[in-house]
């Protein structure tokens, strides 16, 4: 088929440019070091994260045996704390309901939704005549540089400040001179005042208890507190994959991912279990009171549930997305989100395109490139075992290829 | 896009289909893998076998096959092509052809270098001279099927010889038969030790000084597959470490989180093994050492070429050359 030809050489020429980019190659081994200081700093300041990740180890694994229920048990306590709640089993699903919800000409707002680059939200949103802004400095930059993410938890790591500075003087009509904080500064002037027009907030989760119902949204820069708080409307676009049984769960769950991804604390850590409320006239509930008057919450499977019964790939369902896989892979370290698909990067990021970011062809490329070193399993605080995992992945694509 | 048919790059054709006709990746002829052995009369029956998988050997022959790959891109047919003799053919036989001698000769001295540190250190071993690939890439390359009939091909040639134990020379060879195998053959059981382990247990046994004739500073490139996957560490370590005048120099990513020469892309994404190994090599620079020492053929190959494009910053040598010298100047 010369369409997944076509892909495979699109995807090798991008990574090639990259890898031989020399701003890139020093944004990158700026990043890598920087994260690998961080990384042993919360380490060494928070030692029992070791023990911790071993136990979600284990307990991202068994919640994969039971996908179904703990969505439902999710869903149920969401419901009883007044959000709506929806379960969208393909892209295009997820599309038309937040479609529904959010009509045209309005204002949203977004914030580091991985399920959202995958099942190209922004692109739909703005195909109905609606204005949509990244929140995030590094998305929105990334939106302005009109590109794909390069990393889950530092997407425009290699974007220098002279690049940031022309884009933002380019945005805003007026000299933005390369100074970090004075470029900082216009970034947060600018959404600021979006914050307070928007219609809409879109977030994604990192971590969904089931018990409560709690979305766990973890952040440093407050965008994230600001479009959930802000706007009328907080919609939630979470993969089923996220959900584990209990609060106490998502906490270790949340405290993993964080310190694994290079933080001690992220300065903000949200937890939303529902549009806001009151009940303190006559004891009588009712919802929208400074926050969010209305909350809905997506489930995504995208594939999911077919990969949480998968006896082997399913493992990549267990990657809670700090990214410190990224930082550690000689390929990432020289093509940095090249070595991706749309949404999702590196070895396991194969996996994820294959099955729920886009299908084979867009995977194959990914796939063949993963060296098997295993160099990040030994970091992974999930312990992913690419080296095993991915001549699986190869074997479903060379059979896909022979197929008629 | 969900139902588009994925598209697969053309090395693994070209591999898988050498591998059926010829018993090795690169289509070699048997006498060519064998050619190191000639005059070494080593036994051809034998219990316990050293074991090349004739990878040495073709590396000399990689470095041409990836020049073409570079050119070649990812043009379809190119099996078809090869094998048929069309353009394409001719002149990836040609660039088979230009596989200097001297590549080739350097690889087959580390291999009689192998064979007679063995010697030395007093293990009987023998070599079969139609030794068949593992066929490690098929089952790298998701090619199950292919890499099912390869194993069991070599499983028999191994019952036939009454193998018992494999001293396995790459980590490669080591790593499929230890790891892989047994999921594919349930009857798979014999031994099979990485060649450092060997060296390194029978020195320690033997009461020998070894040394180098002039000092030499070295690092160590761990290959990922004998340090992760198979867990040795150690071993080559212990022998470098017990050689007078030789400075070992530790670089900063070593042992279980060692960072890969790129070669296990390279037949798919050449460009890109060549800019990961020079990456490789300019970490392996930072400790000063004249040489880093690899074990592993398609380490060596990939970090020289690493080497050339960083510069030649520094050496890139086998463990069993150092060994090799460090036994005969014990032994003089």
């Amino acid at each position: 088929m010369p369409e997944a030809k076509q892909l495979f050489e699109q995807y090798y020429d991008a990574l090639l440019r990259s890898a031989r980019d020399p701003d890139m190659s020093l944004g990158l081994s700026r990043s890598v070091s920087a994260y690998r200081e961080r990384k042993a700093r919360a380490l060494e300041r928070f030692p029992h994260t070791v023990k911790l990740a071993e136990e979600v180890r284990h307990l991202k694994r068994e919640c994969l045996e039971r996908l179904d229920e703990l969505v439902e048990k999710a869903s149920a306590s969401l419901k009883e704390n007044g959000a709506q709640v929806y379960h969208a089993a393909r892209a295009q699903d997820a599309l038309k309901i937040i479609g529904q919800i959010i009509g045209s000409g309005k204002v949203v707002l977004s914030a580091k939704t991985l399920t959202g680059e995958e099942i190209g939200l922004r692109q739909y949103l703005e195909g109905l005549d609606n204005e949509f802004w990244e929140t995030d400095i590094a998305q929105f930059i990334q939106q302005l540089r009109e590109e794909k993410p390069m990393h889950y938890v530092y997407p425009s790591l290699h974007v220098t400040r002279e690049e940031v500075a022309r884009l933002l003087s380019k945005l805003l009509g007026r000299e933005i001179p390369p100074d970090i904080p004075t470029e900082v500064r216009a970034i947060r002037e600018f959404l600021r005042g979006k914050y307070f027009q928007a219609d809409f907030g879109i977030s994604g989760g990192n971590v969904i208890a089931a018990d409560t119902g709690t979305i766990f949204l973890l952040e440093s820069e407050g965008n994230i507190r600001m479009l959930t708080n802000v706007p009328p409307v907080h919609i939630a676009l979470v993969g089923m994959e996220k959900v584990v049984p209990t609060l106490q769960d998502a906490f270790k769950v949340a405290e993993v991912t964080w310190r694994y991804a290079g933080f001690t604390i992220p300065l903000y850590v949200s937890l939303i279990s529902g549009p806001s409320g009151t009940a303190d006239i006559e004891n009588t509930l009712v919802h929208g009171s400074s926050g969010p008057v209305e909350l809905h919450v997506i489930f995504l499977d995208n594939g999911r549930s077919e990969l949480a019964k998968d006896p082997i790939l399913r493992e990549a369902l267990a990657c809670i997305k700090c990214g410190s896989c990224l930082f550690e892979c000689p390929v990432y370290q020289v093509a940095a989100g090249y070595y991706g698909g749309h949404a999702y990067f590196g070895g396991v990021g194969a996996i994820l395109t294959a099955h729920v970011g886009g299908g084979l062809a867009e995977a194959a490329p990914i796939a063949y490139t993963c060296l098997r070193c295993g160099r990040c399993t030994e970091l992974c605080p999930q312990q992913i075992d690419l080296a095993r995992l991915m001549p699986e992945l190869r074997h479903r694509i060379t059979n896909a290829a022979k197929s008629k | 896009m969900k139902s588009t048919r994925p598209y697969t790059p053309p090395a693994l054709h070209l591999i898988s289909g050498n591998i059926a006709r010829s018993g090795n990746p690169l289509g070699l002829k048997q006498s060519d893998c064998a050619a190191w052995a000639g005059d070494l009369h080593l036994p051809s029956q034998g219990t316990t076998i050293l074991y090349t998988g004739c990878e040495y050997q073709m590396t000399a022959y990689l470095r041409s096959l990836v020049e073409v790959l570079k050119k070649v891109k990812f043009k379809d047919g190119l099996f078809s092509a090869f094998s048929a003799g069309g353009k394409l053919g001719t002149s990836l036989m040609k660039a088979y052809a230009k596989a200097t001698s001297r590549e080739s000769e350097h690889y087959n001295r580390i291999l009689r270098m192998a064979a007679s540190t063995l010697k030395k250190l007093g293990i009987d071993f023998a070599y079969l001279e139609e030794e068949l690939y593992s066929g490690a890439l098929l089952y790298e390359y998701g090619l199950f099927e292919e890499f099912e009939q390869q194993a069991k091909r070599v499983v028999r040639q191994f019952q036939e010889a009454g193998v018992k134990k494999i001293i396995a020379l790459s980590p490669h060879s080591a790593e499929v038969f230890q790891q892989i195998y047994p999921n594919f053959i349930s009857t798979f059981d014999l031994e099979v030790v990485p060649y450092v382990c060997v060296v390194a247990e029978a020195l320690n046994k033997l009461d020998l000084k070894l040394s180098l004739p002039e000092r030499l500073s070295l690092t160590l490139h761990d290959p990922c597959h004998l340090a992760r996957s198979l867990k040795v560490t150690e071993a080559p370590r212990e022998v470098l470490q017990s050689i007078a005048n030789l400075d070992l120099r530790e670089t900063a990513l070593n042992r279980e989180l060692t960072s890969c020469c790129g070669a296990p892309c390279e037949t798919v994404f050449p460009e890109l093994a060549e800019i990961a190994a020079a990456k490789r090599v300019e970490e392996l620079a930072t400790t000063g050492a004249r040489a880093a020492v690899t074990l592993c053929p398609f380490c060596h190959s990939n970090l020289s070429r690493g080497a050339e494009s960083a510069g030649k910053k520094i050496e890139i040598i086998d463990f069993i050359e150092v060994l090799y010298q460090a036994l005969e100047a014990s032994h003089a």
